[in-house]
């Protein structure tokens, strides 16, 4: 133990007096406070920005004037996607969505305003976050760090020395992963200041933000391992710099690209102008409210009739128009939402698709559980559109209940004057609130991933142990 | 040529120069495959989308043309336009991926419709797509530094260095040959591929001239800035290190930042707040007397003035006049909602006077015609469109005419534009620059390093 440590201190002490590195380091840190201050401060203009937006609509909703029901549901109100305070750390899809939906009767729409159609092509050269640094940049710092650890000892003769002297060469190779190991916590620092920053003072939640700490923590393990791994395992400095850089390009830049395109060539999704035109077709189909010998209508109105125990829709106690609203809704919501939800279970088939090959390139195992920690992952976005569109149908059913209740057929027959009703309804609405996912559901969909990345721990781990064995008999 | 046939026999026995230059060769191939084929899926889409749209159309044409009313038409019918995909757009796909291939309109108030979006995997695009514009930017420069980073350090380890610095001119002339060797077959790595793919795709002439000046520049610059890192006295490791620090620098820190500055500097909430501003005052006119509503209209539209009085009870030239007002009343933060990201797009453009790698991708995506002014451009042509929709409604809603099944069969059609391809040339004058300079200097740095 004595010697693993010595070995790990005396690695250190060279590492701080070699200039580059210690510039690259202090870079590197600058850079990660900075992503992260920079990065927060952003999230909170998003965040007041949208929550400004979303109280204003409020506002405009309650205090529209006295109005027909219907009025209403075609003014609609629009509900913002809260950014999660670990958005901030890893911003994940938020710029790829819309963030601005509108909800209103008849139709479903899709979220609009989405950084990614308001930016020029530079958004796709990356967004500076913490979580990007962590991701790409760190794992390249510990390789420049860390090539020669033990290929440079063996350049220079005292890899030799140290065996001959009875020194283990596993003994060796952890102490050396001991000392980027420490490298590593430092690059980590500035992360875990600002995972506590955001849990402290910007609601973050605690246990997603030690989620996000461990699995970056696994992150930078993973990389001081292979690090130590390939240099023990190559007999030139050189020829290590040179593999890992390849491995850097090949896992981190190439892979996920190559992933993605796979993805979406495997499973295509069908256009919104499609869904738009199958849902018409569909609600055709069924019937059309406005034909007064149509079949599905006709039928419906015998049962309302029934219902209340009267012959003549004349004679309902309720409004037969609003009755007519709220089914037609209830109709076209449905298919609404079947055609949504097959989207969505498409577009996260694909995301499965690409997490599968977490096992070829570990980063889509971390990026997939970052995302998720951070709640900033296409099943949030999901459930963002899933709660706006239950939130819609229930406001607009609301409305048409008041269309039914408070508003006489024969008055809303009358084609010369629009029958109102007081505004004070309109506050009775209840406003959007989004619930995002509790942290038990946060841990439990980031779980596959999680074991991916202790996988492809475990798995360097084993290649990092053979790598010592061979090195005790090469060397 | 005898220096020719043995540096080719030099790289043909270096398995890293070889494998290099095969791979980087291998994955154009593959980026412009892919592309290709993403491209067809979009026209493969857009070919399914019209008789479907077609369809649509007839069944609200058999259901309307009954009653002759052209508001009910006006109000049910939607057009199709659409945004097909220029030939040389499987090069660099750019927004393509997030932006709508088609979209339906109707006679309504346009600012509500205009910017709908697609439904898109947001983590595919997040990731972004394999096409040939990413192997350009990212990764041809991993390839250049792998086949010139040691140029220098090489022939030092190996120790013929102190042999070429005894003959006069020898060494920079080796190295010289050398470099421009390998450059040269890196170009061809990319440069075949693209050219055969894009005689293929029919993109033309001048997009592949322009195609192929952008590669021939950012091979240039890399190639320029390996040569001046291989003139430093320094270990092919410290060489790696550093040129691996500057791609990282100038690929992904620097224009990250850069977006960074630009989304922070040049606000684009005008979207959201012009669609907020004209749903308040559409939906205000309900409660606001008609008669107001049209006298207001008849300022900007006179041409309508003396047809007959609204009637008691509703009527569609009211509810048509007051959406066009709500379009007309966001006609000012439209235009600063549009400046905005045409500003964006602008300093991204200065950016690329700094930025090699930004120019490179603005320059192949205005090629491809994938960017965000191309977006910004089918969105004017949608609006256009619109106007003669309107136009096309107006004269039967104001002027009572009946509208029947042979006024639907009128219906204006909208025509996807032929659309040149543009090259961004100030853009490429620092591009050409850079490559230039850095490419001089290098050399000039080479030949120093042999005095010193």
């Amino acid at each position: 133990m004595r010697t693993l440590f010595r070995i790990a201190q005396e690695e250190l002490r060279l590492l701080l007096r070699r200039r580059v590195a210690m510039l690259g380091l202090l870079l590197l840190t600058v850079l990660s406070l900075s992503a992260a201050l920079v990065s927060w401060q952003q999230r909170q203009t998003v965040a007041a920005d949208r929550a400004r937006y979303q109280a204003q609509v409020n506002e405009e909703f309650d205090a529209q004037p006295d109005r027909h029901p219907h009025r209403m549901v075609h003014y609609g109100t629009f509900v913002f996607r809260p950014l999660n305070a670990l958005a901030a750390f890893d911003a994940g899809i938020d710029a790829y969505t819309g963030h601005t939906l509108f909800l209103e009767g008849h139709r479903q729409n899709s979220a609009n305003f989405g950084d990614v159609r308001q930016s020029s092509l530079l958004l796709r050269f990356g967004q500076l976050t913490p979580a990007l640094v962590l991701q790409l940049l760190a794992p390249l710092l510990l390789v420049f760090i860390g090539h020669g650890v033990v290929a440079g000892e063996r350049e220079s003769g005292t890899l030799r020395l140290l065996l001959t002297q009875g020194v283990g060469p596993r003994q060796i190779l952890l102490g050396k992963l001991l000392a980027l190991s420490a490298v590593a916590g430092l690059l980590l620092l500035p992360a875990a200041l600002a995972l506590l920053g955001l849990s402290l003072s910007a609601g973050a939640l605690p246990l997603a933000a030690a989620a996000l700490l461990a699995a970056y923590a696994a992150w930078l393990l993973l990389w001081a391992m292979a690090v130590v791994g390939v240099s023990a395992m190559l007999r030139r400095r050189r020829g290590a710099l040179l593999g890992l850089l390849a491995l850097w390009t090949v896992l981190l830049v190439l892979l996920p690209r190559l992933a993605a395109d796979a993805a979406s060539t495997a499973r295509a999704l069908p256009t919104r102008f499609e869904t738009d035109i199958a849902v018409a077709g569909d609600l055709a189909a069924m019937g059309d409210s406005h034909n007064p010998d149509d079949p599905y209508f006709a039928g419906f109105r015998r049962q309302v009739l029934a219902q209340y125990g009267v012959s003549t829709v004349e004679d309902l106690p309720v409004n037969y128009k609003g009755l007519l609203g709220i089914e037609g809704e209830r109709m076209t919501s449905e298919l609404f939402d079947r055609y949504a939800d097959a989207s969505f279970d498409r577009q996260q088939d694909q995301s499965r698709w690409m997490d599968a090959f977490g096992l070829l390139s570990p980063v889509l195992a971390l990026r997939r559980l970052s995302m998720t920690a951070a709640g900033t992952d296409l099943d949030a976005y999901r459930r963002f559109l899933a709660q706006g569109e239950r939130y819609r149908y229930t406001l607009i059913q609301s409305l048409n209940r008041l269309q039914a209740e408070q508003i006489g057929y024969a008055e809303d027959r009358n084609p010369t004057q629009q029958a109102r009703i007081d505004r004070s309804h309109w506050h009775e609405q209840p406003d959007f609130v989004f619930e995002a996912r509790t942290p038990g559901q946060t841990l439990r969909s980031a779980a596959p991933a999680a074991a991916m990345l202790t996988g492809w721990v475990l798995a360097v781990a084993a290649l990092l142990w053979a790598a010592g064995r061979r090195l005790g008999r090469v060397a | 040529m005898s220096w020719l046939v043995h540096e080719l026999r030099l790289i043909a026995h270096s398995r890293l120069c070889v494998a290099a230059l095969l791979i980087l060769c291998l994955l154009a191939s593959i980026a412009l495959v892919s592309g290709a084929r993403e491209v067809a899926r979009q026209r493969d889409t857009l070919v399914r989308l019209a008789p479907l749209h077609a369809s649509d159309v007839a069944a609200v044409a058999q259901a309307r043309a009954k009653d002759g009313d052209a508001g009910y038409a006006a109000y049910y019918t939607f057009y199709d336009t659409i945004d097909p995909p220029s030939a040389a757009a499987f090069v660099a796909l750019g927004l393509r991926d997030v932006a709508p291939l088609a979209l339906r309109v109707r006679a309504l108030g346009l600012q509500a419709q205009l910017y709908e979006g697609e439904s898109f995997n947001p983590e595919l695009a997040l990731t972004g797509r394999f096409d040939f514009a990413f192997v350009l930017i990212y990764l041809a420069p991993l390839f250049i530094m792998a086949l010139l980073h040691d140029l220098v350090s090489g022939e030092r380890q190996s120790g013929r260095l102190s042999m070429l610095m005894a003959m006069p001119g020898a060494a920079t002339r080796l190295w010289v040959r050398r470099a421009g060797l390998r450059l040269g077959l890196a170009l061809v790595g990319l440069g075949l591929p693209l050219s055969v793919a894009m005689a293929v795709m029919g993109s033309g002439g001048l997009a592949l001239a322009g195609a192929m000046s952008v590669v021939l520049a950012y091979v240039a610059f890399w190639g320029g800035l390996c040569l001046l890192v291989a003139s430093r006295h320094w270990s092919s490791t410290t060489q790696a290190t550093t040129l691996m620090a500057g791609w990282v620098l100038l690929t992904l820190v620097l224009p990250s930042l850069a977006n960074l500055a630009i989304t922070q500097r040049i606000p684009v909430s005008q979207g959201v707040e012009l669609m907020l501003k004209q749903r308040q005052n559409v939906h205000g006119a309900w409660d606001e007397p008609r008669e107001a509503t049209m006298q207001r209209f008849f300022r900007s539209h006179p041409e309508w003035q003396d047809t007959a009085p609204l009637p008691l009870k509703f009527h569609w030239k009211w509810y048509y006049a007051f959406q066009q007002l709500g379009d007309e009343s966001v006609a000012a933060e439209v235009a600063a909602y549009r400046s905005g990201l045409l500003a964006r797009q602008q300093w991204t453009e200065r950016l690329g006077w700094l930025l090699p790698g930004v120019a490179a991708q603005a320059l192949l995506h205005r090629l491809a015609d994938t960017d965000l002014p191309a977006q910004l451009a089918y969105q004017r042509r949608i609006e256009a469109f619109h106007v003669e929709i309107r136009a096309f409604y107006y004269p039967y809603v104001f002027n009572e005419r009946p509208f029947g099944a042979e006024d639907f069969a009128r219906r204006p059609k909208y025509l996807a534009p032929e659309r040149p391809p543009q090259l961004a040339w100030p853009l490429l004058l620092p591009l050409a620059g850079w490559a230039l300079g850095v490419l001089g200097l290098g050399a000039w740095a080479l030949r120093r390093s042999r005095e010193d």
